[in-house]
């Protein structure tokens, strides 16, 4: 117990001096992870919506790098808000579901929208939730687009919690979407559920 | 201008919407609640809400199908075309706020812009200037007031507006009445041309966006809340792109110019 005492301030010490020492390498270790890792799942979004293919099988393929790239669960919980604490289990795991559905279905439906796009990846900046890598994403006959990927570490493997297209992010538009919707129905987090039902329902 | 129902608001609130009225912010004992209230920011929303189904209503029975139709009638190159030309009559008063903005390299390049434009371009309906390294950008006096440091203030929902603030309002109305080519002669055929004007860049303006709207409103369970959280987010990011453009004007004899970017 002694030397467990005695140990915690000395490892408090340390570690109170060291993030001067520590955080430039590890940030940068960060940063060019996730810049890689941006650059990577960029090439195979482009990939799979420039190429061959049919509908089907591009929806498919879009919904494996979604699965493995993006922290859907992570972006869910972040939409609930406040109601996530007011949400049982049950509620929250049928969310979930819900949640990753809506997703897979936005990214899918806009397949048709594109074709010869190219992503350039830019700078990448650390911040507090994660490490922002910018983007220009262009399109044939329109003008270019500023996509900005936050990418954090969830589970030691790199993951996107949020795309900041032309300064707008998705998450804090849909979680003030969500938000708006679930106080305009009596804070309930079953009417936001039946109508994420609808919605999926009315896509197939 | 973050309290609830203050005088000056309620004021706004009888112009508004009187069969509205203002939101009650939630009781103390719901704090979170009354957290995101404020937070929101929209105390005039029962009367914003009334103003967006009146602009939906006339946006699907006026704007709406003269953009579809503008789209489908007019082949791509022309609106390209019309769009530049729009945008170029804009740029006196894009200039006139880089200048109050104090920001001179953007200044500079609206300033190109338009010479560019105007005579290269045939009056601009080819973007010439955007070849040669002046590539457009936006100012307003909504923008400019930012800049000073003039906070945007509750959520508004105007017709034919759409979603704005009253210092973006404000602003508006500011470039509408100092846009010089509001004050060249007079007579029908002046009066005749400048609504033309309004009315093709109303239809432009629509028809570049008709995906982007009919997708929110289809994946969005309130839209309204949307398009607000989506507004002032926009706003922001232009504001901060503004503050943040720091380039100079060096001149061609200086040595080493250090901000190339």
């Amino acid at each position: 117990m002694l030397a467990r005492r005695a140990f915690l301030p000395i490892a408090a010490l340390l570690f109170a001096a060291a993030p001067g020492l520590i955080r430039p390498a590890h940030a940068q270790s960060a940063t060019a992870t996730a810049v890689s890792f941006i650059r990577n799942t960029g090439q195979q979004l482009v990939g799979v919506v420039n190429g061959p293919g049919s509908a089907t099988a591009k929806s498919a393929a879009l919904t494996r790098i979604v699965d493995r790239d993006v922290d859907v669960n992570g972006i869910a919980k972040f939409c609930l808000g406040r109601f996530w604490r007011i949400a049982t289990p049950a509620q929250r795991a049928q969310y979930e579901h819900l949640f990753h559905r809506v997703l897979v279905l936005n990214v899918t439906s806009k397949i048709g929208d594109y074709t010869g796009v190219t992503i350039t990846v830019g700078r990448a900046v650390p911040r507090a939730e994660g490490v922002v890598v910018a983007t220009t994403v262009s399109r044939p006959g329109q003008a270019p687009a500023e996509v900005d990927w936050l990418v954090k570490q969830t589970a030691g493997a790199p993951k996107i919690v949020d795309v900041i297209a032309e300064g707008t992010s998705l998450r804090l538009t849909q979680r003030s979407d969500y938000a708006s919707f679930i106080s305009r129905h009596n804070d309930s987090v079953p009417a936001l559920i039946s109508a994420m039902q609808a919605q999926t329902a009315r896509a197939g | 201008m973050r309290v609830a129902c203050s005088p000056r608001l309620i004021f706004a609130c009888l112009f508004v919407g009187l069969l509205a009225g203002c939101a009650t912010a939630p009781p103390p004992s719901h704090p979170e609640a009354r957290a995101e209230f404020y937070r929101t920011n929209d105390p005039l929303e029962p009367a914003n809400r009334v103003m967006y189904k009146v602009n939906n209503a006339l946006d699907a029975a006026v704007l709406r199908p003269a953009a579809v139709a503008y789209k489908d009638a007019v082949p791509e190159p022309v609106r390209t075309g019309v769009h530049n030309a729009l945008g170029n009559l804009d740029t006196p008063i894009v200039l006139g706020n880089d200048m109050l903005e104090g920001k001179p390299y953007r200044a500079g390049t609206t300033f190109m812009r338009f010479l560019i434009n105007t005579t290269l371009g045939g009056l601009g309906f080819v973007d010439v200037a955007k070849r040669m390294g002046y590539p457009a950008h936006g100012s307003d006096f909504g923008e400019t007031l930012a800049v000073w440091g003039v906070p945007e203030g509750p959520f508004l929902f105007l017709p034919l507006f759409g979603p704005t603030d009253p210092r973006d309002a404000l602003g508006r109305g500011v470039d509408m009445a100092s846009d010089p080519f509001g004050w060249v002669g007079a007579g029908t055929a002046v009066t005749a041309l400048n609504w033309s004007r309004f009315g093709l860049t109303a239809v432009d303006e629509r028809s570049r966006v008709l995906g982007e709207i009919s997708g929110i409103k289809r994946t969005a369970l309130d839209p309204y809340a949307t398009f607000r959280s989506l507004y002032r987010q926009h706003r922001h990011a232009q504001i901060t792109r503004i503050e943040a453009d720091n380039r100079h004007t060096v001149p061609a004899w200086f040595p080493a110019p250090t901000t190339a970017h």
